[in-house]
């Protein structure tokens, strides 16, 4: 079913963008919640309640945001945490299928004593490891950014470790997409490009499906709606996300599997 | 048993054609040549057989079984070297090989290293750095490192230097001795001569011919090029040679693709006063362009 000899070899030729992007992930999350104590004491409350509800709520951005680090936490620092971890998700994914066609390592890979089957499964198991350890060390940087600096005796780790858990669940989400329609093409451009635009995309139609009521729908086509990381961070379980943010993921993962299947590799 | 047998096989890409009814059987413990012009379909056959895309129609087996399409335990019995080698750049030649032996159960790397002797390969140097031939060297070894029953090596000669080339039939050689297939593909024809016991002729995705190496079309002929000073001589008098043609761009120069042994060729063309004279055995492509190009415009396929 896997092949660990994949499965550590993918990690080992990931490990340095897994570092980068991490990183990338912890210096948002130190900027943007480091910054909650000024944006409280610059009265962006009273501001914000000026603008119109389109603008804020399209953005995500209440004015009870700015009143409780949890939901700012969660409703703005990790909504714009998620669509870089999400963009992240999709072109790791992406490249992990496509880069054996595009470097010509098919030939190396493909013909081992391996089905092609296990070696997706393998990949996308290599996948979850590292989607793990981003969003594991986004929540202990989190938690030690928010508990012992920021906010000590408000920031709740158990909200924003629900929180955290959407947002991977979210990025798994993504990353079956990506596992999706990464046997379609052959070269680690074109799932980049695939990954940025989706991931501004989701990010695009959760705002305009927040925005304006007669475009509600499309919030539907964004994983960011399913996450909803706001309410999490507020200690409610998102319920629709549980079931379908997985559901998206282990669908793109069979859509994969046997869209690899049928692939042919030619030059 | 056959280790490679087809039957019907082929290979349409929408309307190109890759490949056509390509029936081949090739015996355990051959040693099996491939070869055609560019473009004929050798590289589509190989990654048919081995299941790396799927044929339009027809079927292919190695050792009785179907060739799976989504990979497998058969590989396991299989070593593939291909035309063009490209790797993980982040690896050592070393972390490669380490990866490979992953795949299977080795019981020791005396073999590995073996290898890496007589291709004269430093693993230790970054895959980047690595020069088309080492990068080949390196396909080898990570190829016949699980001392596979079956080795199929597409273009195995190319960007190898003529002692690494001359070594690397050598082991092809020692581990025929033991039993294992060799199927390659090729376009050079002493690769052929000295290796193979059958060979397969293909030309715009059809086998043309399959035989023993000794039946192999034009191992009789012989391309004379030279230089005659003095008077020329009539058409008529060279046609008793072969097939004579003057050299455009040179003149006094005729290339004559003659059939005649060699004792008798030599004989006759010394009654020339020359000034230039090679005798050369045809490449494949001079093969290709004088038996096959009139029967295909003829509509025949075959000189069987």
């Amino acid at each position: 079913m896997f092949s660990l000899n994949i499965i550590f070899t993918e990690v080992r030729l990931n490990k340095r963008s897994l570092l980068i992007w991490t990183a990338v992930l912890a210096i948002v999350i130190l900027v943007y919640l480091s910054s909650f104590t000024f944006m409280e004491e610059m009265n962006l409350v009273e501001m914000i309640e000026g603008y119109p509800d389109i603008f804020t709520t399209g953005l995500g951005m209440g004015p009870e945001m700015f009143g409780d680090v949890n939901v700012y936490h969660g409703g703005l620092v990790m909504l714009y945490g998620l669509l870089l971890a999400s963009i992240y998700a999709m072109m790791l994914a992406g490249s992990m299928v496509s880069r054996d066609s595009d470097l010509g390592t098919v030939e190396f890979l493909y013909t081992r004593p391996l089905t092609r089957t296990t070696i997706l499964l393998s990949k996308v198991l290599s996948f979850l490891i590292m989607m793990l350890f981003l969003w594991v060390v986004a929540y202990l940087f989190s938690a030690i950014i928010g508990r012992f600096w920021v906010a000590p005796d408000e920031f709740d780790l158990g909200a924003q470790l629900l929180a955290h858990l959407m947002g991977l669940l979210a990025c798994l989400a993504a990353g079956g997409v990506a596992f999706a329609v990464a046997p379609l093409i052959n070269r680690v451009q074109g799932t980049t490009s695939v990954a940025i635009g989706l991931g501004f995309a989701f990010f695009i139609f959760n705002s305009i499906g927040n925005m304006y009521d007669p475009l509600r729908f499309v919030k539907y086509l964004s994983i960011s709606h399913y996450a909803d990381l706001t309410g999490a961070s507020s200690g409610q379980v998102p319920a629709a996300g549980l079931i379908v943010l997985p559901l998206v993921f282990l669908a793109g993962v069979a859509i994969g599997t046997v869209l690899l299947n049928r692939k042919d590799f030619t030059d | 048993m056959n280790a490679i047998e087809t039957a019907g096989l082929a290979k349409y890409y929408g309307k190109n054609r890759g490949v056509i009814d390509i029936d081949l059987q090739v015996k355990e413990g051959e040693i099996f040549g491939f070869i055609g012009p560019n473009g004929a379909g050798k590289t589509t056959t190989i990654r048919l057989l081995l299941g790396l895309i799927r044929p339009t129609s027809g079927e292919a087996r190695l050792f009785g079984q179907p060739v799976p399409a989504g990979g497998g335990k058969l590989y396991a019995k299989i070593g593939y070297v291909p035309s063009e080698v490209t790797y993980y750049p982040e690896m050592t030649g070393l972390d490669l090989l380490n990866y490979a032996n992953g795949f299977y159960e080795l019981e020791s790397g005396h073999w590995v290293e073996e290898l890496t002797e007589r291709l004269q390969f430093d693993p230790e140097k970054n895959v980047r750095t690595y020069s088309h031939g080492n990068l080949k060297k390196l396909c080898i070894i990570q190829a016949l490192m699980h001392q596979p029953q079956l080795v199929i090596l597409d273009e195995p000669g190319s960007g190898l230097d003529p002692l690494i080339r001359k070594e690397l039939f050598d082991i092809l050689e020692e581990l025929n001795q033991k039993g294992v297939t060799i199927f390659f593909s090729t376009h050079v024809l002493e690769e052929i001569e000295r290796t193979c016991h059958r060979v397969a002729m293909i030309k715009d995705g059809r086998l043309l011919q399959v035989g023993p190496v000794d039946k192999l079309p034009g191992r009789d002929m012989h391309i004379v090029v030279m230089k005659i000073a003095g008077s020329q001589p009539s058409k008529v008098e060279l046609a008793r040679i072969g097939e004579a043609e003057e050299i455009p761009a040179k003149p006094e120069y005729y290339r004559i693709l003659s059939r005649q042994p060699v004792n008798m060729l030599v004989t006759n063309l010394s009654q020339y006063k020359l000034d230039y004279l090679r005798i050369s055995d045809p490449t494949l492509e001079e093969i290709f362009m004088e038996l096959y190009e009139p029967a295909v415009k003829r509509g025949q396929n075959s000189y069987v």
